[in-house]
């Protein structure tokens, strides 16, 4: 218990955590500087920016004509000019031009370097070698950079020397993780009938993700072995294998008994309960993980009788295929009597009145992006909270995702036009004032 | 190309140093979401000692696919383990709890996973722990975080409910479908990723001021923040965000294609250069000119990439899956057929680069894992052992790391703090197991 006098747990947590007076706290990562070199990758940019987030002094270091990233935008939408992804992205950074091609762009990349902790790059295996900034030439001019390098296949390897690209889709086709996500054909229909039953990648950029954040943990790694040692090193990350890392049943499965996981549509291979049911009004998936849980569940939509959920004595049998595709209509045929308001109501009542109380089955209600913009409990958490920024206006992106006592992230700004911080940055690293910026301006070089 | 940076990395990393040496965590977390982010760290080399409660341990020791179980464990169980030590701990036990504080005081970082206020129920909350240490990360990983409604109402949640709340489902089926549940527990692993990033950023700062801190985490949230576009759009343009299938609606040409052998494969061609690889691969050169198609914002619009994905679903039927991978090599744009898990587990590359590595484990045998995907010249992170029945390491963790007489352990396991596995499935060892290999300690 704790001390008397102290306050409720929620209320301590919140008093310390809530979002809105982050801004006040230390910055966990304020004494790091990071040059980003992405192109065409979002990957890169979301490593960045989960620095970014924790105080990082960030670089994004663009190509004269801007990262080209910035017109991947939904259906061809843009917002002062700027694509939404890059939009997202762009926070706490500070944008400047350099053009790599020209031997002047690489001899101010090189300078960078030297007063830099980390280098984030995306370019094909070879590029940045073959510009004479491959590991081995910077670590000579830093031997504490951390040169963190995401690509489509990685930096060795048969395939790594493939000249495609790396992108979101190819990453989610690679991994493994669309092949077995979707709904199950219909007895009888075929591809032609239902083409949706096929293989179905998620709709936001999961693989990029993924392979991002990885080299977000891979880079403050390699940060606290350079704290015990002063050494640094290259960092590598196949983006496909970023993604099917996380992937943590089939392939064992398939080891030990030859099967090859395939659609189970919104059912799951490899437990029960634990899907997404069909309601009056929409859906809900429900969750039940403990022999408990789904008796609770059975007692919720009261079929505790009916259904004999009394004498239940393994949640095992259940999660067998059959018996998956037996109880499954069973179920939905119950949570279809109610919307999905009053499921969850059902579920949070029975944690308190229920004849397994406080034991009771997830429900939760399947939602749109709209709906979950405007749900009040993350509002309330500052999920969404509108920021003002002086370039894009009010802008709505994702934050705080984390809440921390002592060193909080939080948005500074949400993005810059291309080269918008040439004049502050160039003098800072490299005491280039506006006569010679202008000089390598008109030359080419940034 | 970097030839003496990664020059037989796969070969000798077994012998290089772990980046996390010295770090020790306690976990005290059941199922996906909770386990898998110290497991990451002990795949860089942290001291992971987890917690379970005797006898039955960790929930996810039940799960596995249609009930198969290999070599007697849950196959759900192994990527999320490895490198771990294992406590038989009760934490309902005044006793138990002490031995916890005793851990914590010599910690660095804690990982816990149960409901809002239950560690500190336990007397292990972190207002509690910081007493004994007040320089300890302590990370709380829930569905709903530590406040505010949900949390308040006490809501249980799994991957599913995050996958469901944060639209993300909503966002990754085919138009007019109904919203689909991936089949990756993707909101489990990347809160449990996302946590990581916070857990270090706090090291680094703990490594300058010696200040401890408590995060706690959301797996919604989580998964909120990974969805880019989507909020913004919702914002400026008041429009509703609509799901679109494989097709990529911020990439054009991206989607997935049916291919001559009705086998999948998806396509990537967005960049100027990569499209009119496409369109020459195509035998469509003058498609690069078309005003519709130039350039990329022009593309992405609705009527334009409908039209173009047409046009390449048309050339793709044509075509196996191989020969279209192979004028993308040769035109420089992506393409790959939809990898099954057996596609996986056999490419050539994946194995070549370590990323499939074989675990020689002395209580479950031999098996291929997947290492942790960053892959570091200097400080290789790696696993070394994989799962091991509830309590295994009882002995080893109360002697090494406490001092602990014998006399102080057996009266540990007298009042019930301490414990071992039941003789369950998922909770023993594998049957041909000899009593001893794998202990570190009381083999006798």
């Amino acid at each position: 218990m704790a001390e008397m006098g102290e306050p409720a747990w929620e209320h301590w947590a919140r008093e310390r955590n809530d979002p809105k007076a982050a801004r006040l706290k230390a910055e966990a990562l304020d004494d790091v500087t990071v040059l980003d070199l992405s192109y065409k990758s979002y990957a890169g940019c979301y490593c960045s920016s989960m620095l970014a987030e924790f105080g990082a002094e960030v670089l994004r270091v663009e190509p004269p004509g801007g990262d080209f990233l910035r017109t991947c935008t939904p259906y061809g939408v843009l917002h002062h000019g700027e694509g939404l992804n890059y939009l997202t992205e762009g926070r706490n950074k500070f944008h400047i031009t350099l053009n790599l091609e020209k031997p002047e762009g690489r001899e101010i990349l090189k300078g960078l370097v030297s007063q830099a902790d980390v280098l984030i790059e995306t370019y094909r295996p070879g590029v940045m070698h073959d510009w004479g900034l491959g590991y081995e030439h910077l670590c000579e001019i830093n031997p504490r950079l951390i040169l963190a390098s995401i690509t489509a296949f990685g930096q060795f390897g048969p395939m790594s020397r493939s000249r495609m690209p790396d992108y979101d889709n190819i990453i989610q086709a690679r991994s493994g993780a669309q092949y077995d996500t979707g709904e199950m054909m219909p007895e009888g229909m075929s591809y032609d009938d239902c083409p949706w039953a096929i293989p179905t990648k998620a709709g936001p950029w999961i693989g990029w993700v993924q392979a991002g954040t990885f080299m977000a943990v891979g880079i403050l790694a390699a940060l606290h072995w350079r704290a015990l040692t002063g050494e640094g090193q290259a960092l590598d990350v196949a983006s496909a294998e970023a993604y099917a890392s996380t992937e943590d049943w089939a392939a064992t499965w398939y080891q030990g008994a030859g099967v090859i996981s395939e659609r189970f549509g919104n059912l799951n291979t490899a437990c029960w309960l634990y899907c997404f049911a069909p309601t009056k009004d929409g859906a809900v998936f429900l969750g039940g993980l403990r022999l408990e849980m789904w008796q609770a569940f059975a007692d919720m939509v009261g079929k505790w009788e009916e259904w004999g959920a009394a004498s239940w004595q393994d949640l095992a049998v259940f999660s067998e295929r059959e018996e998956q595709l037996k109880w499954a209509p069973l179920v939905f045929a119950e949570t279809r009597k109610y919307t999905n308001e009053e499921l969850v109501a059902m579920s949070v009542d029975y944690a308190r009145n229920g004849r397994l109380a406080p034991i009771t089955p997830v429900v939760a209600p399947v939602c749109s992006p709209e709906e979950a913009m405007h749900d009040a409990n993350w509002l309330d958490r500052g999920v969404f909270a509108p920021f003002h920024d002086p370039v894009y206006g009010e802008l709505v992106v994702a934050q705080a995702q984390y809440k921390m006592t002592e060193t909080p992230i939080r948005t500074k700004w949400v993005c810059r036009p291309v080269g918008y911080d040439n004049e502050h940055i160039y003098l800072k690293y490299m005491s280039l004032g506006p006569r010679r910026l202008e000089a390598l301006r008109e030359a080419g070089v940034i | 190309m970097a030839e003496s940076t990664w020059k037989d990395y796969r070969e000798k990393k077994k012998s290089k140093p772990l980046p996390l040496k010295g770090i020790r965590v306690l976990e005290v977390c059941t199922l996906l979401m909770g386990p898998s982010g110290p497991g990451m760290l002990s795949r860089l080399g942290a001291e992971v000692i987890k917690c379970e409660m005797p006898p039955l341990g960790d929930t996810l020791r039940s799960l596995s696919p249609f009930g198969y179980f290999f070599r007697e464990q849950s196959t759900s169980f192994i990527r999320p383990n490895p490198n771990k030590y294992w406590l038989g701990l009760d934490l309902h036990k005044p006793e138990g709890q002490q031995v916890f504080r005793e851990l914590a005081a010599k910690a660095d970082v804690i990982e816990e996973n149960q409901r809002p206020g239950v560690m500190e129920r336990w007397s292990v909350g972190y207002r509690q722990i910081k007493e004994v240490n007040p320089s300890i990360i302590y990370i709380s990983k829930t569905g709903f975080g530590q406040w505010g409604q949900y949390a308040r109402e006490n809501r249980p949640s799994n991957d599913g409910a995050a996958q469901a709340m944060s639209g993300y489902a909503w966002m990754s089926s085919f138009p007019g479908q109904r919203p689909l549940k991936s089949r990756l527990y993707v909101c489990d692993s990347y809160g449990a990723l996302m946590g990581e990033v916070a857990v270090l950023a706090a090291l680094h700062y703990r490594q300058r001021t010696g200040k401890g801190q408590f995060i706690e985490l959301s797996q919604s949230e989580s998964i909120m923040r990974a969805m880019s576009w989507i909020w913004p759009y919702l914002h400026i343009t008041g429009e509703p965000a609509m799901p679109a299938g494989n097709r990529d609606v911020s990439l054009c040409p991206a989607d997935t294609f049916r291919c001559a052998d009705d086998t999948f494969l998806a396509l990537a061609a967005p960049s100027p250069e990569e499209f009119r690889g496409l369109c020459v691969a195509m035998g469509r050169p003058e498609l690069a000119e078309d005003a519709r198609f130039k350039d990329h914002v022009t593309r992405l619009q609705e009527e334009n990439a409908t039209e173009l994905l047409r046009i390449i679903a048309r050339w793709v039927r044509t075509k196996m899956p191989a020969e279209v991978e192979a004028l993308a090599e040769k035109h420089g744009f992506a393409a790959s057929r939809v990898y099954s898990v057996r596609d996986v587990v056999e490419d050539q590359h994946f194995r070549e680069r370590g990323f499939l590595t074989e675990v020689d484990d002395p209580v479950v045998g031999e098996f291929l894992d997947y290492e942790f995907p960053v892959m570091m010249s200097k400080t290789p992170p790696r696993v070394r052992w994989t799962v091991r029945p509830v309590g295994f390491d009882n002995e080893y963790v109360m002697t090494n790391v406490l001092g602990k007489t014998e006399d102080e352990i057996e009266g540990l396991y007298e009042c019930g703090a301490l414990g071992k596995w039941a003789d369950v499935l998922g909770r023993r060892p594998p049957a041909d197991w000899d009593g001893k290999a794998g202990r570190i300690m009381a083999r006798d």
